[in-house]
């Protein structure tokens, strides 16, 4: 049985790796955004097993993005060393941000963390010596010299990255952590837990994620921009791809985020700019009638035929 | 030997005297009961000996030890253990993993030793068919799971809040006799109760509290019959 699953794995992993070979760049590009949300949402969605709401997602991944280029033009640092960079920046963004505000959590923290966009977009907008101001900054060339293989390549690695550490925390004991956190603060520190300490590790390895994505997206266009990087985009279809796929789980983060950069790519092609109407109309059907997501709905199912 | 000790322990809520000034010992080998109104004070006491609120004064002795300062997580840790007047079970994990939460945390126990000793702690309780769904049990077993969570982190002092509550008859002796199996294997119970038969079967002393101080102490026959007992119970003639 084992070994059977890890030989699907291999298989599923080898077909991954050469995609680029059966597909064209274009539909390869749609993929690299596809893997690049899948990683933002389930990030987003690893937290909200604390019950954390986060709305920080566009800020990380800006700063990350900053940072990354940054780090590479003043520096001299490598594109792929100076895109952890871009993580290594965000994560302590969040561990500054998170021991000022995860004390108070919830509402608090859902607002501080929606702030996290605004404020950086401003501060990058008014430093135009070191960050380009308003007009951003243009690297002479994209990562890998713009070879659509090693892109995908790059994105790819990002997207895995992040579903082994959302198995990782659903499967140690930090799943029980952060569910009890979730269900009830006061029964997790009767039981031993240090809901801070929990929190704050979430937030910051969370935060890296989206700042290493950010990173990562900023060298593949060799470009950052005040309205670009810090795009609302990042922050509401990551979400709206987690709640639509199903809330809590590894692969409905991965399921929504397939779906809805699938649709939104077709979307553009016949409305553009109509496809956030379409989000909005997807996020308010899964509210209204599957709020556990597509795969929470039909978990719930399998549950029940199971019983009865 | 005392085990758990309060001076002079207060907290206010705003005006509101929750607790005032209450001395209380916990001894080894011993079934303390808290009892009083509605309102007494007795889940705030628990809460803060537990750590869940601090005092607003006095100071918390365990084994000798001061622990007035110190966050609930590393109090459970020490080994002050308790349940909830409303039961909390944590949704979306199992029975089992609901136990274990105690033995990993509270106890610092690996996953797979942590799922031993839930287990051992399932049986103990009389739980069974223990990987099941938490919204598939009677009250009964949710108040076991409880129960079986807070030993699992191996408590050397556990509050028992109101377990009674709730149970018929038949459940209420069945769990008396699991609060006495419990107490056998060593561990001081602090148990606030309404149902006093209960508190007449189990308690070695019962502190009675009524606004938030203690109004009499003593073998439940003596207390029961305290003339500013039955007052606070049944109100003051005028």
């Amino acid at each position: 049985m084992r070994i059977s699953r890890y030989l699907l794995y291999i298989v599923i992993l080898i077909f991954l790796l050469t995609l680029p070979i059966y597909t064209g760049v274009y539909l390869l590009n749609v993929i690299d955004i596809i893997l690049i949300y899948i990683a933002l949402a389930l990030s987003w969605d690893m937290l909200l097993r604390s019950g954390q709401i986060s709305f920080g997602i566009a800020g990380l991944f800006g700063v990350g993005g900053y940072a990354a280029v940054l780090f590479h033009l003043k520096l001299g640092i490598s594109p792929l060393i100076s895109i952890l960079m871009g993580g290594l920046a965000a994560a302590v963004l969040a561990w500054l941000v998170g021991m000022a505000v995860l004390q108070l959590r919830g509402m608090y923290f859902a607002i501080v963390t929606l702030a996290l966009a605004e404020i950086f977009r401003v501060i990058i907008r008014n430093l135009p010596d070191l960050t380009g101001g308003p007009e951003g900054t243009v690297l002479s060339s994209a990562i890998f010299a713009g070879s659509s293989t090693r892109t995908y390549w790059l994105v790819l690695a990002g997207a895995i990255v992040s579903i082994i550490a959302s198995e990782f925390f659903r499967r140690t004991r930090i799943h029980f952590a952060i569910t009890s956190i979730r269900n009830d603060e006061i029964v997790a520190r009767s039981s031993g837990i240090d809901v801070f300490k929990y929190l704050v590790f979430i937030f910051v390895i969370t935060s890296a994620i989206q700042g290493m994505t950010g990173g990562a997206y900023a060298h593949i266009y060799g470009f950052v921009s005040p309205e670009g990087s810090f795009s609302v985009d990042f922050t509401l279809l990551p979400i709206a791809m987690a709640l639509l796929g199903g809330m809590h789980l590894t692969w409905g983060p991965v399921l929504g985020a397939v779906l809805l950069g699938a649709v939104s790519e077709l979307l553009k092609l016949y409305i553009p700019y109509g496809h956030l109407l379409v989000y909005g109309v997807i996020i308010v059907i899964t509210i209204l009638f599957f709020p556990q997501g597509i795969l929470g709905t039909l978990g719930q199912r399998l549950k029940k035929t199971d019983t009865g | 030997m005392v085990v758990l000790k309060t001076e002079n322990l207060s907290r206010y809520f705003g005006g509101l005297m929750a607790l005032n000034r209450v001395s209380m010992e916990f001894r080894k080998d011993e079934i303390l009961g808290i009892i009083g109104p509605n309102g007494a004070g007795k889940t705030t006491f628990i809460n803060v000996v537990a750590g869940i609120y601090l005092p607003t004064e006095g100071k918390i002795f365990f084994n000798g030890r001061q622990i007035s300062d110190l966050p609930a997580h590393k109090r459970c840790r020490l080994g002050i253990g308790r349940t909830f007047q409303l039961v909390r079970p944590l949704q979306g994990l199992s029975l089992l993993e609901n136990v274990m939460v105690g033995a990993l945390f509270g106890n610092g126990l690996r996953q797979r030793e942590a799922r031993k000793k839930a287990e051992e702690w399932c049986e103990f309780l009389e739980l069974s068919d223990i990987t099941r769904d938490i919204t598939r049990m009677t009250a009964l077993e949710v108040k076991k799971m409880e129960i079986a969570h807070a030993l699992a982190a191996e408590p050397k002092l556990l509050f028992l809040d109101e377990v009674m509550a709730g149970l018929n008859s038949d459940e209420t002796k069945e769990m008396i006799d699991l609060v006495r199996k419990i107490h056998s294997r060593g561990i001081v119970i602090g148990i606030v109760e309404h149902v006093m038969r209960v508190i007449r079967e189990l308690t070695d002393r019962v502190v009675v509290l009524d606004w938030g101080e203690i109004i009499a102490q003593g073998p439940y026959e003596e207390v029961s019959n305290d003339p500013k007992v039955i007052a606070a119970y049944l109100g003051e003639e005028a």
